[in-house]
């Protein structure tokens, strides 16, 4: 009961299930893990996250995160269970017509805290990352660099139980990166937080145990 | 500029759909005594032997419903001007009896030619006449000019709604990212749609108050100067306060209507 995540035989598809990306795929994540998912360019890794946040279903096999069976989830547990996980975008997906506070908040504001509540978060979140200052403006004044921090604000916003990160780090500058790996190990480390990461390039400097998993020729594979 | 050319292309079909609903309303409410009378002023001729009873008619057919004699002496001292009184006696007593008879609702040219046929029967009564060809014309055409103005109104609502729909689809591309965001972040429906249904919603008030401003402009300045004598005797027909609530209904419907449609054809795709 421990496993976040679980996989079974879990093949995803696109094209009403023509176009098999990941076959047969089978893991489990126990609460605590950080994982990182490296893999060739194309290989499924972002199709892989999607299916775990309920956005692609499984086309055969069992995948269940938290508890919900994701095959058979309805639209309003899909929605409960989002408000668990933490999201982040290598293309950060940040609302540009709200200020950088208000995305920050997005899922204290989804979980219907107050402005107050909203207020006070959005500047501790923001200190965090480093970006106190920029409170106020709007996300295509940053940086990507300081785009992606916002993004990681709003992912850890609301304690998640698990962070789902896609190439968080994809082509930021050294000092952004690892203030966001700081920022995951820190979840892990003192949450619990599950942390599942997919990346090109595993950071030389890290200083927490983590799991290795690979995607290839639409299987997943752990590295021992 | 764009927010501005975007909410009038939201706001103008509505208006659109609203100074239809209104005209009607208006059109309705102005000729409708000019409607009861075609309906109400209509009386036939009947021609008796002897008096006869509303009761005794009514017996006859249960269409008719009120009974009025033409007074016979008036109808004598009109004929028989400077007539003897004895020979004044004897028309009178040669002469029938005449009837305005009144119906309950209005009748086609069948239904009257059916009552006069059973009032023909009694042998009390002589003559019928329903005038019933000219009568029913002037009604007819008015009821074809209604139904003609539904039709249009009809029309032009169904094409305002599908301006209204067309604009729901540029409205989906501006704001599909950020539902999109919130929903992968688990945001119930309502809060996903929230701007849209503020924006609506504004919009449904600003398309009502000017569709107001439009009829209480013509009742108030063009009514008085049009020298239309219907439109001066009806100003207060024109335009009610109560049709405001009319028009902010039927526009909030219309948006809420839209703005659903554009929060459910962009659920997150399951590829
Ligand atoms: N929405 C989609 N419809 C069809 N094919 C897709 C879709 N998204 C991705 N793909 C394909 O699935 C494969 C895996 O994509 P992706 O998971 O994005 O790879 P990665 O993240 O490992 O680079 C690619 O061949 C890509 O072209
Ligand atoms: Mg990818």
């Amino acid at each position: 009961m421990s496993n976040v995540i679980s996989a079974k035989n879990l093949t995803l598809a696109y094209d009403n299930g023509r176009k098999e990306i990941i076959k047969n795929a089978s893991f489990n994540i126990k609460k605590g893990d950080f994982v990182f998912i490296t893999g060739p360019s194309g290989s499924g890794k972002s199709t892989l996250l999607k299916s775990l946040y309920g956005q692609l279903k499984p086309k055969e096999g069992n995948l269940v995160v938290g508890g919900r069976d994701l095959a058979n989830i309805g639209s309003r547990q899909l929605q409960e269970l989002r408000t668990h996980m933490g999201i982040i975008f290598q293309d950060y997906k940040l609302i540009n017509e709200w200020t950088v506070a208000k995305n920050v908040v997005l899922p204290l504001m989804i979980a219907g805290y107050s402005l107050d509540v909203q207020e006070t978060q959005a500047h501790r979140l923001l200190k965090h990352v480093k970006l106190s200052e920029h409170a106020d403006k709007y996300p295509l004044e940053l940086s990507g660099g300081e785009q992606q921090r916002v993004g990681v604000a709003r992912a850890l916003a609301k304690n998640p139980v698990v962070i789902l990160a896609d190439e968080p780090t994809g082509n930021l500058d050294d000092y952004s990166s690892n203030v966001i790996w700081d920022l995951m190990e820190n979840a892990c480390q003192q949450l619990e937080t599950t942390v599942l990461v997919v990346t090109h390039k595993i950071p030389t400097i890290f200083s927490l145990p983590y799991r290795h998993f690979i995607i290839e020729s639409k299987g997943v594979y752990e590295v021992h | 500029m764009k927010f501005i050319k975007n909410h009038l292309m939201f706001i103008l079909p509505l208006m659109a759909i609203l100074l239809g609903i209104e005209f009607y309303l208006v059109f309705d409410r102005t000729t409708d005594s000019y409607e009861k009378g075609l309906k109400e002023g209509y009386t036939m001729l009947v021609v008796t032997k002897k008096p006869v009873t509303l009761q005794k008619l009514k017996q006859l057919n249960p269409h008719i419903a009120t009974l009025e004699a033409i007074k016979r002496d008036q109808i004598v001292s009109e004929v028989a001007k400077g007539v003897s009184k004895e020979s004044r006696k004897e028309i009178l007593a040669a002469l029938p009896y005449f009837y305005n008879v009144g119906l309950d609702s209005y009748l086609g040219t069948a239904a009257l030619e059916k009552i006069k046929k059973d009032l023909e029967k009694d042998a009390t009564i002589k003559r019928v006449e329903t005038f019933g060809s000219s009568y029913s014309s002037a009604y007819r055409l008015f009821a074809f000019i209604k139904f003609l103005l539904k039709v249009f109104i009809g029309f032009m609502g169904i094409v305002s709604l599908f301006l209204i729909i067309k604009q729901m689809e540029i409205w989906k591309y501006a704001h599909r990212e950020r539902m999109q965001v919130m929903e992968i972040f688990g945001a119930p429906l309502m809060l996903r749609a929230g701007v849209l249904f503020k924006v609506a919603i504004f919009d449904a008030f600003i398309a009502t108050l000017l569709t107001s401003a439009v009829f209480l402009y013509v009742k108030f300045v063009w009514a008085a100067q049009s020298g239309i004598d219907l439109m001066m005797q009806k100003q207060d027909e024109l335009f009610k306060m109560t049709d405001m609530a009319i028009l902010l209904g039927v526009a909030l419907l219309l948006v809420i209507m839209a703005v659903y449609t554009v929060v459910f054809s962009s659920k997150g795709v399951q590829e």
